[in-house]
């Protein structure tokens, strides 16, 4: 005889796997870890288009690199 | 992990036909956007040139009206295309003489190719021959000439959309509408409420998704909308109409600056992909979470 497949244990251990991906941190979403790095590449180029424009002729963009790769980071850490 | 391998066996032919016509071309813009690269020029190769087309871009007063300009006509064409849809749909779901040839009719829009819009638009329009100036002229006095008028061009590009558009939006919203349960609408009746209030708190809820993959749509097309343009007004008058397609047709073919261009198109699609997505915040995944806690 065949094993039977119990299907609300089946949903059970579906939706605990999507539990333990999506997380909520400082970002007002739940997300998981794609939506964090798409936040973090997408305020990294405004954080960059922004510094060209208004602070590129006092202060170097590397400095921008820096403090944008480190946001990417704690969002993708802590969003 | 069989089914594993099935899957991904299912999903190579997507992601095969993703990756040649969508990641790879879109790669190779990114590659060039951050050369100087003008293959009609005096040095037709590729110069790496950082971030420079970048921070051209940024100074660019021309990118930024158009900027402004490309929000404006895509607020105003999208969200006139979702109202006018929605009563058409609501319109279609109603039995009337004639509904199935009007419905095929309306649709009509939908099959022209939005550079013979623009063109059969333009004949339209011209001052010394267009029937819409003649009958302006004739019924009120009005002198209609979008080359001088920027109000009206802008005004005119706007129409021309919700008019080549409107049919979509009507069919996709007539599809949630018609494949809607019967039961809530009568529980709401039944439970006495109105007209407004079956529409606010049923009718909208449940065609949401459709509504919102609507504009979705709409907007990535609006955001991106370059031949009915250009062939209505050419930008014109000035820049009124002188929407980010149009911008980077201009940069790309006049001009031959793949670089320059190559980097407003990134940009364009940056754009484009951060609105839909706080749409999306803003819309879904908040009333998701506020659902679920």
């Amino acid at each position: 005889m065949e094993h039977m497949i119990d299907l609300d244990e089946v949903d059970d251990e579906a939706s605990t796997i999507v539990a333990s991906q999506q997380r909520t941190g400082f970002l007002p979403i739940v997300t998981n870890w794609f939506d964090r790095v798409f936040v973090g590449i997408y305020l990294f180029v405004a954080l960059e288009l922004f510094w060209m424009r208004f602070l590129e002729q006092s202060i170097p963009l590397s400095v921008c690199h820096v403090l944008a790769i480190a946001l990417g980071v704690l969002i993708v850490w802590r969003g | 992990m069989r089914s594993n391998r099935v899957g991904w066996l299912l999903l190579a032919p997507t992601i095969a036909i993703l990756g040649i016509f969508g990641i790879v071309p879109f790669l190779y813009v990114l590659y060039v956007a951050f050369h100087q690269w003008n293959p009609f020029g005096a040095n037709p190769y590729m110069i790496y040139n950082g971030a420079n087309n970048f921070r051209r871009l940024v100074f660019d007063n021309e990118f930024l009206t158009s900027i402004a300009f490309t929000l404006k006509f895509a607020f105003f064409a999208v969200l006139s295309e979702v109202i006018l849809g929605y009563f058409l749909a609501q319109l279609f779901m109603k039995e009337f003489p004639g509904r199935g040839l009007f419905r095929t009719i309306h649709t009509l829009p939908l099959i022209v190719a939005p550079i013979v819009v623009g063109s059969v638009w333009r004949l339209m329009m011209t001052p010394s021959i267009g029937i819409v100036p003649y009958l302006l002229k004739s019924w009120f006095g009005y002198d209609l000439n979008i080359g001088r008028d920027a109000t009206m061009a802008f005004a005119l590009t706007v129409i021309m959309d919700i008019w080549h558009w409107t049919p979509l939006v009507t069919l996709t919203l007539l599809a949630a509408l018609v494949s809607l349960p019967k039961e809530p609408f009568e529980q709401a009746q039944i439970d006495g409420a109105n007209r407004w209030q079956i529409f606010w708190h049923v009718t909208l809820p449940m065609i949401r998704p459709a509504i919102l993959a609507t504009v979705f749509i709409r907007l990535m097309d609006a955001l991106r909308t370059v031949d009915e343009v250009w062939m209505l007004t050419g930008g014109g008058p000035g820049a009124a109409t002188r929407y980010l397609g149009l911008h980077i047709w201009k940069i790309v073919f006049p001009k031959t600056d793949y670089g320059y261009g190559s980097a407003t198109s990134v940009i364009v699609l940056y754009l484009t992909l951060v609105m839909c997505w706080l749409l999306y915040v803003a819309l879904v995944a908040r009333r998701d979470q506020k659902r679920a806690s």
